[in-house]
C-alpha cells in the first residue's frame, strides 16, 4: 500500500462537516491548532449555513485526547502503545487463530455509517474477500434500516429523499413525522422557514413538543409507539371524506383495496383511544395534506427506531400513495438520513444481506457480478449474515473475533450493559478510532485512525447526493487513515492484489465499476464531475449523464413499475406501560451532541452546552414524584437502571420521559432502552419502552 | 395430509373475522386452517360505522374490512350467507344450511362468534295481521340491509320515531335527520343514554339533541304499534298516541347464543367462557364477541371484542400461551355530528371516598364529571366539549394516577399546541386559538368581521381568552390581524373599576372634586347611578384611600372577609388572627389566647408564617365575643391592607444582630396596621443581611446593615410568583424607615391598579422611577404623600371593636345566601 496523502492546500479547502446526513459544505484553512471553519456559500445545500457542531467541529482534530499511536493490551491487560507492524499483525493472527478454530463466520466486523462511500465498499469487500465472514453489519442499522426496508417495499428502491432540498420550500404541506431536525439538522429549517414563508403549512408528528414541533401548524403530539395507527386513522378520514386520488391509485400503485379494509377499522374514535390524539386534530391533518396541491411526508427516527418501524414507515407511506404524492412536484415521501452516510453507509455492502450497488447479497446476478469485479468464484461470496443487534448479541458464543470500525457500539447499542458484556467476552476485540472511545477501552487492538479533514472520499448525503470530501491537511503522525488500515490487514491476510490502491480515487473506481447496473448506481459519477456539480445525484450509470435529483417522474423501481401499498395494522410496541413500569421512555438527540457523543462530549463549547443527559419530565409527572428541575432520578427499566438528573418541562407527554442518547458509561440512556427488533429490518426499539421512576432517598 | 389444524370459526362479524385476522397476523396460517360460516352474504364490515352510513358521511363500500377476495387469498373457506344450525361437538363436527343447501365441516377447534341481533321487545301490534313479518314502516338498525332498507324508506320526509335513546338509537335518530324526517326518540327511561349518563349529562345530552331538531319522550313505555299493515302510530302505556310513519327499534341487543345452547354449552347471558375464552363446557370449543359472557359480563361495544380476539390468537398460535382475558375497560363516544359526548367507565361515585369533579356549563351544553377512585380514574363523562377526552381515555385504559390538579383533565391546557409559536396568518383557521372554550382561529377572525372592533367585544362575543386566558396574547394578535386599521382601542382596559369609565389618575381626581365618599356616590356622579357589583370592592379601597377617616363605609361594598373582619374558611367558619406586634407576645397575652381557644372550641390552634396566631374554626356568631374576650387589636389577615411586619431577633438577643429589627417591626406595625391598600402588604425587618425574616421577598421591608444603617427594600414577592425585592434607598434611623415605607405605601395605594402588588407596580415603573419620585421627590409630591399617609394613620379605628356595636344586626349573623359568592373556586368547577 502506497502513500495515500497529496500535498496540502495553502489556502482554504472545501470539504464537508464531519457529522450529519446534510453534509454541509464548509472551507477549513490553516494547519495545527489553528485551523478556521467557515460555511461555504457555494454549496447549495446549506448555503452557508452550519449548525454549532460544524462551527466547533475542527476542535476534534487536535484534540488532546487524540490517539496518535496504536495500543495493545499488554501481559498485565493494560493498554499500551505499540508499532503498527506489531498492532496488524497481531490482528491478522488472532482472526485467523479464530476462523481456523471456529470456522469463517467466527469473525465479525462492525461499519459505520460514518464512513466514506469508499470505505463502506472496502469494509465490505475486506469481509467477503480478506475474511469470508458473513458477519459484517454496521450501526446504519440502528438508523436508517426501517426506512430503507419500507422505501423498497413500497417503492422498488432506496433513496432517502427522491427529491433535493431544494423542492421543500414548494410544498404547500408537509408532514415530518417523529424528526426534529431543528436541533439534529438545524441548517435544514431554512428550506422549512423557506415553506412556511410561501404560505406552506407544517404538521409535525412527535410525542414531544420538540424545537421543530414548535414551528409547526399543528403539532399531532401522539402516544409513543402508536404510529401506525395514527396514519390508518388519517387515511381512514381521507378515504371517507374522498381525499384520495383515485387516478393515481388507479394507474401507478396496486394493493390499494386491501387498504381500504385495513383503514375502515380505524375509524377517528378508535385511534384516538389508541393515539391519544384528538379527532379534530386527526381531521385537521388529513384535510390539509388531503386538500393541499403538493405535499411531502417525511419521516425520521421516531416512527422508525421501533420493532413495528418497517410497518410503521409503510403506514405514512400508504398515506402518500393514496393522495398522489411520490414522482409528482415537489411532492412524495422521503425520510431524513441521519447519519454522515447513512445513504451511501446503507448502498456498498457493508449490511450483512447486501453488496455494492444496493444489490441483494441472495441474488445470483449480483453474486456473479461482484465476483468479477473482486476476482473470486461467485460461490465463495458468504450469504447473508446477521444483523447488527444479533451480531453484537452472538459475541462470544458464535462469534470470537470482532473488529469495530467507526462506531462506539456500548454507547449506540439498545441493551448496552448487555452489549458490553458480550464485548468483554470476546477472544479478541480490534477498534479502529481517532478517540479512546467507551467501545475502543474495552479492545485488545487499537488503531489511530484519520479524522475526515484529513483523509478524501465521497459521502452521499440525505438527498442522494454524492459530494467529496477533500482533504484540507496531513493526518498527524502515527495516524494511518481507515483505508490504509484495511490494505494493510488484507495484504496480512493473503490478499495483496486485491488491496492495494494509490489513493481513495482508485477505490472509487472500482466501487463504480461494482455498482454499475445495481439500484444505486454510481458508475457515471467521478470525482471531477462531483466537483463542478457540487455533488451528482444517483443513479448515474454513464459519464454523460447528468445524475437523478428527481426519482419516480414515469416509474417506480418495482419490477411493474407501481408502488406498493402494504396493509399494515397497528401492533402495540413489544413493551407498554404497565403497573410496574408505568411510563414510556422515548430518547432522541440535543442541539449540540452528535450520536455517540465520542467526537461531541470532547467539544468544550458543546459540552458546555449539554454536559449531561437531562431526563425530561413533565411537571404533572414530576409534582406527583417531587422531582424538580436537577433533581437525581433513577429511572429503571426491566434491563438495567441509570441515574439522571431531571428537567421539568411541559413539552414531553405526561406518560412519558425522555432522555438524550449521547453518552455513555454510567448516563447511558441505551443501558434502558429495549432491543426488540422489528422482523424485517430489524431495527431495535430505542424509541420505545417501558420505564419506571425511582426516586432517591437522598433527593 | 395436512398437519395443520383446523378451525371453524362460527360468525363473520365484528369478532370472528377479527379472530382470523389476529391469527394470521401472529404466523398462525401454518398452523391453521380456516373455515369462517357469516350469515350474510358479504366479506366483513365495520358495523360501528353504520351509523356513518345512514348519515352518509361514509360510503357502504368504505366500511368492508375483509372483501371475498380476501378470505381466498389467504385460504379461507368462507361460507357466506349459511347459517350453522347444529353443532355434534361428539364428532366435532358443525352442520349449517342456508335454506336449500347443506354443508357439514369438521374442526379441530370451534370459535362461536355469532354476536347479537338487535333486541326487539313483544310490542302488540308489531307484526302485519297476515304474516309473520313486522308492518311496514317498522326497522331495527344493525346490518348493512337494515340501514339500506331505513335510508330507502325514509327518504322524501317521513316522520320517524326512534325507539330507545341509547347510543344507537341517537345516532339513528341524527341520520334520520338526514333524509328530512320530523324526528322523536322516545325513550324507557327518565334520561337519554341512562346506561353511560347520569341525570345531568341525559338531560344536558336531551336538550343538545333538541336543539338539533330530534323531539326526545322520556319515561315513555311503548305498548302498541299502530297500523294496519304500515305502521301509523305508537302507543304508549300512559295511553298517550305518537302518530308516525316508520319506526326504528333500537332497545338493545341480545346475544345470539340457541346454537350454543342447543349444543349443550353453559349460557346465561351469553355463553360463559373461562380467562382463556374456552366454553366451561368443552375446551375445544371458543366463544369470543358480543355472544360471550366473561366474569358475568357481556360486551356491546368493539374494543373488548378485539382485546378478547387478541388474546384467544395469542393462545392458539402460542405466541403468548399463558395470555389471558381480564376483561374490558368501556367507553364509547357518541358519534352524531354536531354533539361531542365520550363517557368511560363508571357514571356515578360508588364509595364513599370517591372523588367527583364536575364541571357544568349549561349555557354552552358543556357537561363534564369525573369519578376519581384512589387517584385513578373510574368514570367520565364529557358532553360539549371533548378535546381532553384522549388523554382520560388512555389514563382510564392504564388504570393511570391522575394529575393532581384535576382540572388538567377537564381543560386541554395549551396540550397539544396547534398554532405553537405560529404567526397568526400562516395558522389554519381550524386551528385552535383559546383550548378552554374551543375557540377557532376562523371564529376568531368571523367575530371581528361580523363587527367586533375591540377586543374585549371579540373576547365577550367568542369567549376566546376568557379561560385560562393562557391565549390571550395570541387572541390579540389573531385580532390585530383581522381587524387592521379597523381595530378601536378598548378604552375599558384602562378603566380602575369596569363600571365607572375613567381611568385611576381621572378618576381620583373626579372624587376629590366632587367629594365622593361613598360608593354608592361614585356610582351615581360618575355612573348615572348605576351600580356595578364587581366594582364596589375596588371603590371601597379607593375610597378609603381618599378619604381616610372621611370614608363613609357601606358594608356591601365589602367582601364578606371585610364585613365581619375575619378570614373565611373552607368549612365556613372563620379564622381569628390577633395582632401580634412584631411577632412579640407575653405570657399573659398567651394565656388568654389559650383560653378563648378552649372557650369557644377553636378547632386548630396555629402559628402562622407571619408570626402570629391563627385561631380558626370560630363560628361565625362567636366572632364578637371572641374579639372581646381577646381584648387584642384585629391582625387585619382578611383583608386588602397592611398585614404584618415580620421580624428577627434582632441585636437584642442575636449575636449577629446590627440593628433593632423588633423594635423597628413593632414601631412600623403600630403605625401601619389597619391600612387598606389596592392589595394586602406584608413587610418585614431583618436585623442583618442574614435575612431570617426574609425580608426580600416582602412587599416592603428594612434590612440593617453594616455601620447601623437600614435598606429600605421594596417590590418583593413570596407567593405562586416570587420576586427579590429592589432597594429604594438607605437611611439611619428608624424614622427615616417609617418615612420612606409610609411615602412607598401611599404612592402604592394610590398609583396601583385594584389587586395590584407591590411587584407588579414596581416591576411596571422601574426602580429608578421609583427613587427618582420617592427619594428625589422629581415630581414634587412628597410632602403630600406624606401628609396623606399620616392622615390615614390618625384615622385607624380597630375593626374588632365593632364587638361593641355591630355595624347592623345580622353582621355577624349566619347566613349562607351571603358566603357563596364567595367560594374560592375555579369559576364553575364544583369540587
Amino acid at each position: 500500500m502506497n502513500n495515500l496523502t497529496t500535498s496540502l492546500e495553502p489556502t482554504a479547502v472545501a470539504t464537508h462537516c464531519p457529522y450529519c446526513a446534510m453534509q454541509c459544505g464548509m472551507l477549513l484553512a490553516g494547519t495545527g491548532k489553528e485551523v478556521s471553519v467557515q460555511g461555504n456559500n457555494e454549496f447549495p445545500v446549506n448555503k452557508g449555513s452550519l449548525c454549532i457542531k460544524g462551527w466547533t467541529s475542527a476542535e476534534t482534530l487536535n484534540h488532546p485526547e487524540r490517539l496518535l499511536s496504536p495500543l495493545a493490551r499488554n501481559e498485565k491487560g493494560k493498554l499500551v502503545p505499540v508499532t503498527w507492524d506489531k498492532a496488524l499483525n497481531r490482528i491478522a493472527v488472532n482472526f485467523t487463530e479464530v476462523q481456523i478454530k471456529h470456522g469463517r463466520d467466527a469473525a465479525g466486523l462492525f461499519g459505520s455509517g460514518a464512513l466514506t462511500n469508499e470505505k463502506t465498499y472496502l469494509l465490505g469487500k475486506f469481509a467477503r474477500l480478506a475474511l469470508g465472514t458473513a458477519n459484517i453489519d454496521y450501526n446504519g442499522r440502528f438508523c436508517m434500516s426501517s426506512a430503507a426496508a419500507a422505501n423498497n417495499k413500497a417503492f422498488g428502491i432506496d433513496r432517502g429523499l427522491p427529491f433535493p432540498l431544494e423542492d421543500i420550500p414548494n410544498a404547500e404541506v408537509i408532514l415530518m413525522v417523529g424528526s426534529n431536525t431543528a436541533e439534529t439538522m438545524p441548517p435544514f429549517m431554512q428550506y422549512i422557514e423557506a415553506q412556511r414563508a410561501n404560505g406552506g403549512k407544517l404538521i409535525v408528528i412527535d410525542p414531544r413538543q420538540s424545537a421543530t414541533a414548535e414551528k409547526a401548524t399543528l403539532h399531532l403530539r401522539l402516544t409513543p409507539g402508536s404510529d401506525a395507527a395514527l396514519a390508518n386513522g388519517i387515511l381512514h378520514i381521507l378515504v371517507r371524506d374522498g381525499l384520495i386520488d383515485e387516478d393515481y391509485i388507479q394507474t401507478r400503485t396496486e394493493g390499494f383495496e386491501q387498504i381500504k379494509g385495513l383503514v375502515a377499522t380505524y375509524w377517528p374514535s378508535q385511534v384516538e383511544r389508541i393515539t391519544g390524539v384528538s379527532e379534530a386534530h386527526m381531521t385537521q391533518a388529513a384535510h390539509l395534506l388531503g386538500r393541499a396541491k403538493s405535499a411531502m411526508i417525511l419521516t425520521g427516527r421516531g416512527p422508525e427506531q421501533q420493532s413495528q418501524g418497517v410497518n410503521n414507515v409503510l403506514s405514512y407511506i400508504n398515506i402518500a400513495l393514496a393522495t398522489g404524492r411520490p414522482g409528482r412536484p415537489s411532492s412524495g415521501y422521503g425520510c431524513l438520513t441521519g447519519q454522515g452516510n447513512g445513504q451511501g453507509g446503507r448502498e456498498h455492502g457493508q449490511k450483512a444481506d447486501q453488496l455494492p450497488g444496493y444489490r441483494k447479497i441472495d441474488d445470483t446476478a449480483a453474486r456473479e457480478h461482484m465476483a468479477a469485479v473482486w476476482g473470486m468464484d461467485a460461490k465463495e461470496i458468504p450469504k447473508s449474515g446477521k444483523s447488527a443487534y444479533e451480531l453484537l448479541d452472538a459475541l462470544g458464543t458464535e462469534i470470537k473475533a470482532l473488529f469495530v470500525i467507526g462506531s462506539n457500539v456500548v454507547v449506540s447499542s439498545p441493551n448496552a450493559t448487555h452489549i458490553k458484556k458480550r464485548l468483554r467476552s470476546l477472544d479478541f476485540l480490534a477498534v479502529a478510532d481517532f478517540f479512546l472511545s467507551e467501545t475502543a477501552q474495552l479492545a485488545d487492538v487499537v488503531l489511530p485512525a484519520a479524522q475526515w479533514a484529513e483523509e478524501e472520499g465521497t459521502m452521499t448525503n440525505l438527498e442522494g447526493r454524492v459530494i467529496l470530501r477533500e482533504r484540507a491537511m496531513m493526518p498527524p503522525v502515527g495516524v494511518k487513515t481507515d483505508l490504509e488500515i484495511l490494505c494493510a490487514l488484507g495484504q496480512r491476510l493473503g490478499r495483496p492484489d486485491q488491496f492495494a490502491y494509490e489513493n481513495p480515487g482508485e477505490v472509487f473506481d472500482e466501487l463504480r465499476a461494482a455498482t454499475k447496473g445495481g439500484l444505486a448506481d454510481y458508475s457515471g459519477i467521478t470525482y471531477e464531475k462531483i466537483k463542478i456539480n457540487q455533488g451528482m445525484f444517483w443513479p448515474c450509470p454513464t459519464e454523460d449523464h447528468p445524475g437523478t435529483p428527481r426519482l419516480f417522474a414515469e416509474k417506480f423501481g418495482t419490477p411493474n413499475g407501481r408502488a406498493k401499498f402494504h396493509a399494515v395494522r397497528h401492533l402495540a410496541p413489544a413493551e407498554e406501560p404497565d403497573a410496574y413500569y408505568p411510563f414510556y421512555l422515548t430518547t432522541g438527540r440535543v442541539l449540540s451532541q452528535y450520536q455517540s457523543g465520542t467526537q461531541t462530549r470532547r467539544v468544550a463549547k458543546l459540552s458546555e452546552m449539554s454536559p449531561e443527559p437531562l431526563a425530561e419530565i413533565h411537571p404533572s409527572t414530576a409534582r406527583r414524584y417531587g422531582l424538580n428541575n436537577g433533581s437525581n432520578v433513577w429511572l429503571q427499566t426491566r434491563r438495567d437502571a441509570v441515574q439522571f438528573k431531571v428537567k421539568v418541562t411541559p413539552t414531553i407527554r405526561e406518560d412519558t420521559i425522555f432522555v438524550p442518547f449521547h453518552w455513555g458509561g454510567a448516563q447511558a440512556v441505551n443501558r434502558l432502552t429495549n432491543p426488540a427488533l422489528d422482523p424485517t429490518s430489524r431495527m431495535p426499539e430505542f424509541k420505545v419502552c417501558s420505564v419506571r421512576i425511582q426516586i432517591n432517598s437522598d433527593n | 395430509m395436512s398437519s395443520k389444524k383446523k378451525i371453524i370459526v362460527i360468525g363473520n362479524g365484528m369478532a370472528g373475522a377479527r379472530l382470523v385476522e389476529d391469527v394470521l397476523a401472529r404466523g398462525g396460517a401454518e398452523k391453521f386452517d380456516f373455515v369462517v360460516f357469516g350469515d350474510e352474504p358479504y366479506g366483513n364490515y365495520n358495523r360501528i360505522l353504520l351509523s356513518g352510513v345512514l348519515s352518509g358521511t361514509h360510503d357502504p363500500k368504505d366500511i368492508f374490512i375483509n372483501s371475498l377476495s380476501w378470505y381466498q387469498e389467504n385460504n379461507i373457506k368462507l361460507h357466506a350467507g349459511i347459517r350453522v344450525t347444529s353443532i355434534d361437538r361428539e364428532n366435532k363436527i358443525a352442520h349449517g344450511t342456508d335454506g336449500t343447501i347443506s354443508v357439514a365441516e369438521n374442526y379441530d377447534y370451534l370459535v362461536i362468534a355469532t354476536g347479537s341481533s338487535a333486541f326487539v321487545p313483544p310490542f302488540e301490534g308489531l307484526k302485519s295481521e297476515d304474516s309473520d313479518k313486522n308492518k311496514d314502516g317498522v326497522f331495527v338498525f344493525r346490518t348493512l340491509d337494515d340501514c339500506e332498507a331505513i335510508s330507502n324508506y325514509a327518504a322524501g320526509g317521513k316522520k320517524a320515531v326512534v325507539i330507545g335513546g341509547g347510543l344507537l338509537g341517537l345516532e339513528a335518530a341524527r341520520g334520520l335527520l338526514n333524509f328530512g324526517a320530523e324526528v322523536h326518540v322516545v325513550h324507557l327511561m327518565s334520561h337519554l343514554m341512562d346506561m353511560q349518563l347520569d341525570a345531568h349529562g341525559g338531560a344536558a345530552l336531551r336538550r343538545s339533541m333538541e336543539a338539533m331538531g330530534v323531539n326526545v319522550h322520556t319515561e315513555k313505555s311503548t305498548s302498541k304499534i299502530l297500523g294496519n299493515g304500515h305502521v301509523t302510530g305508537l302507543e304508549f302505556k300512559d295511553g298517550s298516541i305518537l302518530e308516525c310513519d316508520m319506526v326504528v327499534i333500537s332497545a338493545g341487543i341480545r346475544p345470539n347464543t340457541q346454537l350454543a345452547k342447543d349444543a349443550g354449552l353453559t349460557v346465561e347471558r351469553g355463553i360463559v367462557v373461562k380467562d382463556c375464552l374456552t366454553t366451561i363446557d368443552d375446551e375445544n370449543i371458543f366463544s369470543v364477541g358480543e355472544c360471550a359472557q366473561h366474569d358475568g359480563k357481556v360486551y356491546g361495544l368493539v374494543a373488548p371484542l378485539w382485546e378478547q380476539t387478541a388474546v384467544l390468537a395469542d393462545r392458539l398460535t402460542g405466541r403468548k400461551p399463558e395470555a389471558a382475558y381480564k376483561g374490558s375497560k368501556v367507553s364509547t363516544k357518541l358519534k352524531v355530528m354536531g354533539i361531542e359526548l365520550a363517557v368511560m367507565g363508571e357514571k356515578e361515585a360508588a364509595h364513599p371516598d370517591d372523588e367527583v369533579v364536575v364541571y357544568n356549563e349549561p349555557g354552552r351544553g358543556i357537561y363534564k364529571k369525573l369519578i376519581v377512585r384512589n387517584g385513578q380514574l373510574a368514570g367520565a363523562m364529557l358532553l360539549g366539549e371533548t378535546s381532553t377526552a384522549p388523554a382520560l381515555l388512555q389514563a382510564f385504559d392504564r388504570n393511570s394516577l391522575l394529575p393532581e390538579n384535576r382540572a388538567e383533565l377537564l381543560f386541554a391546557l395549551n396540550y397539544e399546541s396547534s398554532g405553537g409559536a405560529v404567526s397568526v396568518d400562516a395558522m389554519v383557521d381550524e386551528a385552535q386559538i383559546c383550548n378552554c372554550n374551543g375557540v377557532s382561529k376562523g371564529a376568531i377572525v368571523n367575530a371581528v368581521k361580523g363587527g367586533c372592533r375591540t377586543l374585549k367585544s371579540l373576547c365577550d362575543a367568542t369567549r376566546a381568552g376568557t379561560g385560562c386566558g393562557s391565549c390571550k396574547s395570541q387572541v390579540k394578535e389573531i385580532f390585530e390581524f383581522a381587524a387592521g386599521d379597523s381595530a378601536v382601542e378598548d378604552p375599558s382596559i384602562h378603566y380602575y373599576v369596569p363600571g365607572v369609565p375613567m381611568n385611576k389618575v381621572d378618576l381620583i381626581e373626579a372624587i376629590k372634586d366632587q367629594e365622593l365618599k361613598s360608593v354608592s356616590a361614585v356610582f351615581d356622579a360618575l355612573a348615572a347611578g348605576t351600580e356595578d357589583p364587581a366594582s364596589k370592592i375596588g371603590l371601597a379601597s379607593l375610597l378609603k384611600t381618599i378619604w381616610p377617616g372621611e370614608y363613609d363605609d357601606e358594608r356591601d361594598a365589602r367582601f364578606i372577609n371585610d364585613r365581619v373582619h375575619a378570614n373565611i374558611q373552607k368549612d365556613r367558619t372563620f379564622s381569628v388572627i390577633p395582632r401580634i406586634y412584631g411577632g412579640v407576645t407575653s405570657a399573659s397575652e398567651l394565656r388568654r389566647i389559650a383560653d378563648v381557644a378552649d372557650k369557644y372550641n377553636v378547632k386548630m390552634v396555629k402559628i402562622t408564617g407571619g408570626q402570629r396566631i391563627d385561631l380558626l374554626g370560630i363560628e361565625k356568631e362567636d366572632l364578637p365575643a371572641v374579639w372581646k374576650d381577646l381584648g387584642m387589636p384585629s391582625g387585619h389577615a382578611y383583608t386588602k391592607a397592611f398585614r404584618t411586619c415580620k421580624t428577627c431577633v434582632g441585636t437584642e438577643f442575636c449575636r449577629y444582630g446590627v440593628g433593632d429589627s423588633t423594635g423597628l417591626g413593632i414601631k412600623i406595625e403600630k403605625r401601619f396596621q389597619g391600612i387598606e391598600a389596592p392589595h394586602k402588604l406584608k413587610f418585614a425587618t431583618t436585623g442583618c443581611p442574614r435575612n431570617c425574616a426574609e425580608a426580600t421577598i416582602k412587599d416592603i421591608a428594612a434590612m440593617a446593615i453594616e455601620g447601623g444603617k437600614w435598606e429600605v427594600i421594596i417590590g418583593g414577592a413570596g407567593g405562586a410568583h416570587v420576586r427579590k425585592t429592589d432597594l429604594l434607598v438607605t437611611v439611619e434611623t428608624h424614622d427615616e424607615v417609617l418615612l420612606y415605607m409610609g411615602r412607598f405605601m401611599q404612592y402604592y395605594r394610590e398609583n396601583a391598579k385594584y389587586l395590584e402588588r407591590t411587584w407588579s407596580l414596581v416591576e411596571r415603573m422601574g426602580i429608578e422611577k421609583l427613587r427618582e419620585i420617592l427619594v428625589e421627590d422629581s415630581e414634587g409630591i412628597c410632602a403630600r404623600l406624606d401628609a396623606d399617609i399620616q392622615a390615614a394613620v390618625d384615622a385607624y379605628v380597630d375593626p374588632w371593636l365593632e364587638a361593641e356595636e355591630p355595624h347592623h344586626p345580622s353582621q355577624f349573623m349566619n347566613s349562607l345566601v351571603q358566603i357563596q359568592p364567595m367560594q374560592p373556586t375555579y369559576a364553575g368547577v364544583v369540587m
